[in-house]
């Protein structure tokens, strides 16, 4: 028995009723010959990029404890249901279950967003201003060898003038 | 001037040294990244909807690999867009 995890988007022109009685259908599936352990539904949501021409989907997720032939059956179903927009299946890892650290990393996560907001932005400033320091720090020795050699020039006529006097 | 330039360079990086960047999941001792967690997955792609290099996020190699596919699923639900314009 090994647990899986099988997440479908239904498209959203159903009616509620329809939209249970899909889920209802897919839920017995598993159970004929699996566990359910957990049905997750998140409800209608935006998607990140249309598919079918939609913009929203209902969200479910089911964790189950089955053999092999239930996803398979399940993925099956998917298939043949056009309500069904996408899908995807995941073995779960076992090592999760022996490891209580699951627990752990879930309020972690979520007290993420207070304190590492924008990870990403914050790097990337960051290196936007090394590159502007960068540039700066070029500048000046540039600025700095050009009074240099100017020093130079206003110096050796001078100096050559001395010579001849 | 080649040779010059880069001891002014080094000098540059000895007074301000690159900010030694942390695996901010090693830190919090997550073992496992999940897919539908798309907050945290937000925060690892750039604005073109690129899963951010390690060399810019300075997450940890086992950590890129949860990362990477973490991302790549939510991109098949939809939850995260597969490229942004």
């Amino acid at each position: 028995m090994t647990q899986y995890e099988t997440a479908f988007l239904i498209s959203p022109n159903l009616e509620e009723e329809a939209i249970e009685k899909v889920i209802s259908q897919m839920a017995e599936v598993v159970k004929k010959k699996g566990k359910l352990i957990n049905e997750d539904r998140w409800g209608k949501k935006k998607l990140a990029y249309p598919i079918q021409k939609f913009e929203e989907a209902f969200y479910v997720f089911f964790l189950y404890e089955a053999d092999p032939a239930v996803p398979f059956e399940l993925e099956r179903q998917f298939k043949q249901t056009e309500a069904i927009l996408r899908y995807l299946t995941i073995k779960k890892e076992t090592k999760e279950k022996e490891v209580p650290e699951e627990e752990k990393s879930l309020p972690a996560s979520e007290e993420k967003p207070t304190e590492g907001e924008d990870v990403g932005g914050d790097i990337e400033e960051e290196a936007v201003e090394k590159k502007k320091k960068d540039e700066e720090a070029d500048e000046k020795e540039e600025a700095v060898e050009k009074e240099e050699k100017v020093d130079e020039e206003v110096s050796l006529p001078e100096e050559k003038e001395k010579e001849e006097d | 001037m080649a040779r010059e330039q880069r001891t002014e360079r080094s000098s540059f990086r000895r007074y301000f040294p690159p900010k030694r960047k942390v695996c901010r999941f090693c830190q919090r001792n997550v073992r496992d990244i999940d897919y539908k967690n798309v907050d945290i997955l937000k925060r690892y792609i750039l604005e073109r909807g690129k899963i951010s290099p390690r060399r810019v996020s300075g997450t940890c190699s086992y950590h890129q690999r949860r990362l990477s596919t973490a991302i790549k699923r939510a991109r098949i639900l939809a939850l995260l867009p597969f490229l942004e314009d």
